[in-house]
């Protein structure tokens, strides 16, 4: 030992040693700086280069003071209109506008401030983040708590949900598996996740699939010349890369500093933001989106606007097909985006539906954001992101426990926060085009936009059709079902056997029929009683021995977390689709989704050519290999309540699909609506009736407290004056 | 959802049982007993009452007929009374007026028996309520006043205590219009059970106080900081063991906080044995909370006048007073022989 | 002038880290004791100092006494019963009428004893006898629940408290009279400096031989 040391410790030994180490580091760095990039992308066959816009272009100084001088204008217009408002007189209106307008304090007020910034700092053209970083570099951050803290502005926002479509591990997170386990819960292996249970044919975590395409449309009114539509997830991420942050789903490495500088910053900063500029390009390296990178869109740079928000999250809450939906107005200068007529949830958030617009709210009001970290609230069954788990979003932040002030029945409406949620009186019914129930496999020839669209065997925004109520704590499955109890503890409330997986109502099935045998008219395969009790009884698919799998795992696994916490009663919007599952990983609850290539699928309709094509794409080819199925695939199926682990034969063999067959989710997924919020709430009778909206025994009322909720005397006696009640604002 | 829970918000809500009946004065007024004894009897009374209240169960036929008429009517009652959220925002003052009665805690309370119109009058039994109680309603006196032969301390003395009390006294505005219900709620209102830990005992009480004097608890309150281990206080001693008068037990009797008692000799260092009980129970809880060698640094059990004996302080003093003399006279001898020395 | 090496580094080390703990445990100890004397140390300082103190001493104490058993200092504490009665009281008779008629210190302090046997017996008597109470009632104190519930008869934290004050009373009053007696040194620093410098000092070599040294004394 003692030799050992004195050999090695000899001066030129020593200096030896250090370079050897010193190298060793350096060359460690070099292979993952330099060398894992490359082989990242060339496993998951991805690529990455730089990016150029065309419509990044330099100005003159001459066109900056232009563009400048009008978009003051244009700014101090919009808001002197705001302040001055309706005039019964046109041209009495215009004058006080113009005299506002060219008030000194008013136009100190209301100039965007960057124009000053930029002219100072001689910017005359606009380059992506490049461009902001110069001057934010790093932002201050105010925290819920009160704390602040300094962070650097680009990590922020490629950490951030927005961008890389899942938050990191660690306490928070409200979704369970059905193997009872929370997800990414501390001390469990984290794996990367999203959303859940999505209403496009791109499930779960497939945006690498469907993340940009062109599609050749044939619309009628063009008789036979094609038109390109772009569509893909890409549209409504910040990323303006080739691929989404694949990058960001392994334990190491990093986005590359190319894709970092095609995140748009200014579809969320910026007023002028032109949403035409968002269109699907082509280069030589592949598809992406192309964003708006024009000087006009920087000059009007800002904090967020429920304007930029809506840029993309009204296409979630409204749908595209909303009246109201401005982005949808803008489809793109070229290569027009496809618009999906059926809504998410149909629960807009715009002044002509939500009062809170209406009142000139701001989205971040309420979801008040710590950086580019945006909190979305301790509850929600369909994201498992969560940027701030430990904010709360929530009513009685800004309403308090006494919400009802006008009414004579303030006292008893208050009463009710107890056990109801504010929503589930304050919306009363989402739009008309909310999807229920989507068909992917057997799409419709979409004539007027030349594509095959999936069809919506059931759309529906009325009470008990499209959506339903259900009992919530806050905590979600991994398949987007609202987990809660009635608070007597009750073993009879059971929404995965009952409520998320019958359908009763006659009208919806004799509607969904009526779908069927049109349906059949294409596919003449189609058996119609089989596919109406598929459709609404999902759980017809299942053998008796996973049904009584279900049942236990039901009961074991996931019974203690509906009795968590607080539950109360809330809205959700109830979907479900048909799509290819992979029945080689199938439990009790449904079977690992597989993608649609949208443009075989738009062009063609030719559902499993669709499929096949998108899982060629060597990344789900690598999901089904060994290393993928170790790192999250087995842990995914976990939580997806398939036993066993991820069983890697690939759904493709010799050109044909292998146990791969079309069904329906074993059960609805419920999306929790909160927009759309109306200032009219419900009426006493509208649940405390024989025939009310609220069906207490299938929510876990004993049979006497059933009948005592449905006949309340003192509803009767307050009949006239609860409909008065039913005007109090709040 | 916090804010909902948040029940402490809400005057009025949670407010737990008081003491019903004040000790007795079994004790000689102005005797050396301390506080703490003071606690201690108290704690005896209340098992006694309890156990005397249990088996004094009206019976009987009529009896039984009248209990399930009482069911009845605080079942229709608490059909939107049990709503915890039930409450409005009074539009002069703002605040939240919480108007949900818990329903085990009636059950539990020694009203939980009573029909909700025994006190409420017959107006109450239909929706719509009137405005606001008619007078007479709701007065405690007014029932209790026959029931002074089972206390050693009458309803009548009761009130005569309250009346002497800063609450009935003061003119602030805040104090307007305090009654029993003030304090008490009488939708909760039960003499402590058998086997409640003294601590939560101590919670309970205090937390009558605190609904109302909230901000003595809030971090930055910097009242009764002259007290050592003023959170160990707040968590073991009554607000009343100090703000009433020591001499008797005029639990009612709540006194200004200048003439409240400040003197820590009046609990500490008489009685060793009940100091002792006091540290071992507050040691047992420290350790339990965290663990041993935290416990070795931090110590709260440490209780003033635990080691304290005024005759060998005294005794100490004057002893160590002895040697510094004795060692100053040394001191002086050698200076003195030194600089004789020095002379000679 | 001759020079002993009496007080090894180790030795000076512990001393003043004693005597630093002793001072923090008087203050703290006294704020908490006559709780309201907040101008010496608020009691929840005085709480934390004073724990964390004893804590340190007892560690202390520890090694001093495994020191002094290992090392040779261990000889300075041991005792000559062949002549102690005599030391004894001509030791007593020296401070009591000796010092102040200036006569020779009836002790020589020597590299194989440097202490007299009045030292000898009060540092035997402290280090070993009133320390160990002092610490262990302390640790009692912080522990009480764990001891029964009385002892003799009395409430056994009630013991453990009275123990503790009256050896701490008894050991500020060693303290006291350990602080006069190091200024009766040749001069009144010189036993000070010997306990910071380690050397044991006397100005006049040629009376070392003689057997009548002239008074010195070591704290």
């Amino acid at each position: 030992m003692n030799a050992f040391d004195k050999i090695l410790l000899t001066p030129k030994n020593a200096r030896r040693l250090l370079v050897t180490v010193a190298v060793g580091l350096l060359v460690l760095l070099m292979l993952y700086k330099a060398v894992y990039p490359i082989l990242f992308d060339t496993y998951v066959g991805k690529s990455n280069a730089p990016l150029t816009y065309a419509n990044s272009q330099p100005i003159s100084e001459k066109e900056l003071e232009a563009m400048a001088t009008e978009l003051s204008l244009n700014a101090r217009r919009a808001a002197a209109e705001a302040i001055v408002g309706q005039d019964a007189n046109a041209f009495a209106r215009r004058v006080k506008v113009e005299m506002l307008m060219n008030t000194q304090s008013f136009m100190r007020e209301h100039e965007p401030t960057h124009i000053k910034y930029f002219r100072d700092a001689n910017i005359l053209q606009y380059e992506g983040p490049k461009t902001c970083l110069q001057c934010h570099a790093t932002i201050q951050v105010r925290h819920h708590d009160g704390r602040t803290s300094e962070v650097d502005t680009l990590d922020d926002i490629v950490n951030s949900v927005h961008f890389k479509f899942q938050s990191d591990g660690g306490g928070g997170f409200s979704t369970y598996g059905y193997d009872g386990r929370r997800v990414n819960a501390e001390g469990s292996r984290p794996i990367p996740v999203g959303k859940i249970n999505r209403a496009c044919g791109i499930p779960g975590s497939f945006s690498w699939t469907g993340w940009a395409a062109l599609v050749e449309s044939r619309p009628e009114s063009a008789h036979g010349e094609v038109a390109l539509r772009s569509e893909g997830c890409g549209q409504c991420h910040i990323g303006g890369n080739y691929q989404p942050a694949t990058e960001k789903m392994m334990p190491i490495g990093d986005v590359p500093d190319v894709a970092k500088e095609g995140i748009d910053c200014l579809i969320c900063h910026s007023t002028e933001y032109d949403m035409n500029q968002r269109y699907v390009i082509r280069d030589d390296v592949g598809l992406r989106w192309n964003q708006d990178r024009t000087m006009r869109a920087a000059l009007t740079v800002g904090r967020s606007t429920t304007k930029n928000c809506l840029n993309c999250h009204q296409h979630n809450m409204g749908g595209d097909a909303y009246l109201h939906n401005e982005a949808a107005k803008a489809l793109g200068e070229k290569h027009q985006r496809l618009l999906h007529t059926g809504a998410k949830r149909g629960n807009p958030f715009s002044p002509q539906d939500d009062l809170h617009a209406a009142a000139g709210l701001q989205c971040t009001d309420c979801h008040v954001p710590e950086g580019h970290k945006i909190p979305r609230g301790r509850m929600g069954v369909d994201l498992v992101a969560n940027d701030l788990p430990d904010v709360e979003v929530s009513c009685v932040t800004c309403h308090s426990t006494a919400p009802h002030n006008r009414s004579k029945h303030k006292a008893l409406l208050n009463g009710h926060l107890d056990r109801i949620a504010c929503e589930t009186c304050h919306i009363r019914a989402l739009q008309d085009n909310n999807v229920v129930l989507r068909d992917w496999v057997h799409p419709t020839w979409d004539a007027e936009e030349g594509i095959f669209t999936p069809t919506d065997i059931y759309r529906s925004g009325e009470v008990n059709k499209g959506f339903t109520f259900l009992w919530f704590n806050g905590n979600g499955t991994f398949l987007a079902n609202a987990l809660g109890n009635n608070p007597n503890g009750s073993t009879e409330y059971d929404p995965l056997m009952q409520q998320l997986v019958r359908i009763e109502d006659p009208e919806i099935l004799a509607a969904v029929r009526e779908q069927a045998i049109e349906l059949k008219k294409t596919y003449p395969d189609i058996d119609v009683d089989a596919y109406v009790e598929a459709a609404t009884d999902p759980l017809s698919q299942l053998t008796p021995e996973q049904l009584d799998e279900r049942r236990r795992m039901l009961d074991q696994n996931l019974r203690a977390h509906m009795n968590d916490g607080e539950s109360r009663i809330y809205p959700f919007k109830l979907f479900n689709a048909m799509m290819y599952e992979d029945m080689g990983n199938q439990g009790p609850f449904g079977a690992m989704i597989l993608p649609f290539d949208y443009a075989t699928y738009y062009e063609t309709g030719d559902t499993a050519a669709s499929v096949k094509q998108a899982i060629r794409d060597p990344i789900v080819q690598r999901m089904y290999q060994e290393p993928f199925k170790r790192y999250m695939m087995d842990e995914f199926m976990a939580y997806f309540g398939v036993s066993g682990g991820w069983k890697t034969d690939y759904p493709l063999v010799d050109g044909e699909l292998n146990n791969v067959e079309p069904k329906w989710m074993r059960q609805m997924g419920s999306l929790m609506v909160n927009h759309g919020i109306q200032p009219v709430g419900r009426d006493c009778v509208e649940c405390h009736s024989p025939s009310g909206i609220l069906n207490y025994r299938a929510l876990g009322y004993s049979q006497e407290r059933a009948a005592e909720l449905e006949n309340l005397d003192i509803v009767e006696n307050l009949r006239p004056a609860a409909s008065l009640s039913a005007t109090d604002g709040g | 959802m916090n804010a909902l829970r948040n029940r402490t918000a809400r005057p009025g809500a949670q407010r737990h049982p008081d003491d019903p009946c004040p000790p007795p004065t079994t004790g000689r007024p102005g005797s050396t007993k301390t506080r703490l004894v003071r606690l201690g009897w108290s704690l005896v009374l209340w098992l006694c009452l309890f156990a005397f209240g249990a088996s004094a169960e009206p019976a009987g036929d009529a009896g039984d007929e009248q209990l399930a008429e009482a069911a009845a009517d605080r079942h229709a009652c608490l059909r939107c009374h049990a709503m915890s959220s039930l409450a409005y925002r009074d539009p002069e003052t703002s605040e939240i007026i919480d108007l949900s009665i818990d329903r085990d805690g009636l059950a539990h309370s020694v009203h939980g028996e009573l029909a909700c119109i025994d006190c409420h009058r017959r107006s109450y039994r239909r929706y719509p309520h009137p405005d606001r109680p008619a007078p007479g309603d709701m007065d405690c006196i007014g029932c209790h006043e026959g029931d002074d032969q089972n206390l050693s301390r009458g309803w009548v003395d009761i009130d005569a205590e309250f009346k002497r009390s800063v609450h009935a006294v003061s003119d602030s505005p805040k104090a307007a219009g305090f009654s029993c219900h003030s304090c008490h709620d009488p939708h909760r209102f039960r003499p402590a059970a058998v086997g409640e830990p003294l601590a939560q005992i101590v919670r309970n009480h205090n937390g009558v106080c605190l609904s109302c004097h909230k901000r003595l608890v809030s971090p930055s309150s910097t009242s009764h900081d002259w007290l050592p281990n003023r959170d160990a206080h707040w968590t073991s001693v009554r607000c009343v063991d100090c703000h009433t008068p020591v001499a008797d037990f005029a639990n009612h009797e709540i006194l200004p906080a200048e003439k409240s008692e400040k003197n820590c000799v009046s609990c500490h260092s008489a009685d060793p044995q009940l100091l002792a009980r006091l540290y071992h129970f507050q040691s047992e809880e420290d350790i339990a909370r965290r663990g041993l060698l935290a416990k070795a640094v931090f110590n709260e059990a440490y209780v003033v006048g635990m080691s304290k004996s005024p005759a060998l302080d005294r005794l100490s003093l004057a002893i160590m007073g002895l040697m510094v003399l004795l060692l100053a006279a040394h001191g002086v001898g050698r200076y003195l022989a030194r600089r004789a020395n020095r002379r000679a | 002038m001759t020079s002993l090496y009496l007080y090894p580094v180790w030795l000076r080390l512990w001393h003043w880290v004693n005597a630093l703990l002793f001072l923090t445990l008087i203050a703290s100890g006294v704020s908490m004791h006559y709780a309201g004397a907040d101008w010496l140390m608020p009691f929840a300082t005085a709480r934390v100092v004073h724990n964390t103190a004893g804590i340190l001493l007892t560690i202390g104490w520890i090694g001093f006494v495994v020191a002094n058993a290992r090392s040779e200092n261990a000889r300075h504490y041991r005792v000559r019963f062949r002549t102690l009665i005599g030391d004894l009281i001509a030791q007593t008779r020296y401070y009591m009428i000796g010092i102040f008629r200036l006569e020779p210190h009836p002790f020589h302090v020597t590299e194989a004893m440097k202490f007299n046997t009045l030292q000898q017996l009060s540092y035997l008597g402290v280090m070993y006898g009133l320390m160990p109470i002092l610490l262990l009632s302390g640790w009692a104190f912080l522990y009480s629940v764990y001891l029964p519930e009385t002892l003799f008869g009395l409430g056994s934290v009630w013991v453990v408290a009275m123990t503790h004050v009256v050896v701490s009373y008894l050991l500020a009053l060693f303290l006291l009279v350990h602080i006069y007696i190091i200024t009766t040194g040749e001069t009144v620093f010189s036993n000070l400096r010997a306990m910071i410098t380690g050397w044991h000092r006397e100005s006049d070599p040629t009376r070392t031989e003689t057997t009548a040294p002239t008074p010195r004394e070591t704290p």
